[in-house]
């Protein structure tokens, strides 16, 4: 599937761990999907590099460092485990960031060119990268929201995935997640923007009256 | 045999006790979500049918998808059966204690021992622990070890998951004596 060594740089941004978790639907109420879709979160433990630090703190000289490194270490374990950029179409990040840490930390590793802009150029996108963040305890689940990465509203491939490591984020640690799949929903059916009829409170009022 | 999804877990260890684990320890697991096959049937006093029905298949399905996502020699091994609430403990171990379904796994990892086991009755969303040994002998101190699973949406209430995992070494820093050693 893919190595599991990482690259010397990826070891040296502090990382503890990196977690794989792929799914294959293959019946959704009791129905194939006509679309079959590989989904899959990469998740790297990372220590947190602003810990004991204020709120005063640039953050930017750590984010440059550390998160271009996490960036290729899971993006590249989500190219071979999926099956190449061509394959992917939908894509979505997310942290954790451990009890001791600021939520700011949290964003400082996802919400800057230094992650989104990797991710997106490696995984052959063009849309904003949708994501969640949280402040959590070990074990705690994330759901992580993905989109179409070069037509974010087709709303088709709106999906989630849900990350977890059982045993990350420690309170000093922070849970950088990449996500992508390499399709819609298994039976999305619900329109688009481009079918839909207008609806507001004063039509749905004249609808029902 | 009805699988909703079949879901792979790698788990790689850089560090462990503050020290760099190089290679780093990795750590797979392949679960089935499948439709219990005595749901809604009452107590089914003989599960052999629904053994001979079942099992070989998962085994087949689930054994070289493990070994394949851990990418190395196995070395320790392990399973898993996590039934839905609507289902009984023993349709699980039906599924995993029986040769059918476990030689797969011992074939593909070229191992001779038995596999230990986790089984359980529990909500989607559960978290669970299956236990690794190794592959040839279990009393090998140095590869007793689990990993933890949650599926986020399995099992359902008549649904059970079945999982195998692989280790491709012990445990990222063993260092207790051999067992030998306090004979």
């Amino acid at each position: 599937m893919f190595s599991s060594n990482p690259s010397p740089e990826a070891r040296a941004a502090g990382i503890r761990k990196i977690v794989y978790l792929q799914e294959e639907v293959l019946l959704e109420n009791g129905t194939a999907p006509a679309v079959p879709a590989l989904k899959a979160t990469a998740a790297a433990v990372v220590a947190n590099p602003w810990l004991g630090t204020g709120p005063d703190t640039d953050l930017s000289e750590q984010a440059k460092l550390i998160a271009p490194q996490i960036a290729r270490e899971l993006t590249g374990r989500l190219l071979a485990g999926l099956g190449g950029a061509e394959a992917i179409e939908a894509f979505g990040k997310a942290a954790i960031v451990g009890t001791a840490g600021e939520i700011e930390h949290a964003g400082a590793l996802i919400h800057t060119p230094y992650f989104g802009n990797l991710v997106r150029e490696f995984l052959d996108g063009t849309s904003i990268i949708c994501f969640a963040d949280d402040r959590a305890e070990a074990g705690q689940p994330l759901v992580v929201p993905l989109w179409h990465k070069t037509q974010a509203a087709t709303r088709s491939h709106y999906q989630t995935a849900t990350a977890r490591v059982a045993d990350g984020p420690l309170p000093h640690e922070i849970v950088v997640i990449a996500a992508a799949s390499t399709g819609p929903r298994p039976h999305a059916r619900i329109g688009d923007r481009t079918t839909d009829r207008p609806v507001t409170a004063k039509i749905l009022a004249g609808a029902t009256a | 045999m009805n699988v909703r999804k079949i879901i792979t877990l790698v788990e790689d260890t850089l560090t462990e006790g503050g020290r760099a684990v190089d290679p780093a320890a990795r750590v797979a697991v392949v679960a089935a979500v499948i439709e219990n096959p005595w749901h809604g049937q009452g107590f089914v006093e003989d599960l052999a049918p629904g053994i001979d029905a079942t099992a070989s298949d998962l085994g087949k399905l689930l054994a070289p998808r493990v070994v394949e996502a851990l990418g190395a020699p196995v070395e320790a091994y392990g399973k898993a059966a996590i039934v839905g609430l609507d289902g009984e403990v023993e349709h699980g171990s039906a599924l995993i204690h029986t040769l059918k379904f476990g030689d797969h796994f011992r074939i593909a990892a070229e191992a001779t021992t038995l596999l230990p086991a986790v089984e359980k009755r529990a909500a989607a969303g559960t978290v669970f622990d299956i236990p690794l040994k190794h592959k040839t002998d279990a009393t090998i101190r140095s590869h007793h070890q689990s990993i933890e699973v949650r599926l986020a949406d399995a099992p359902h209430p008549g649904e059970i998951v079945i999982a195998l995992a692989a280790a491709a070494q012990g445990r990222p820093q063993q260092r207790l004596a051999s067992l030998s050693t306090e004979q």
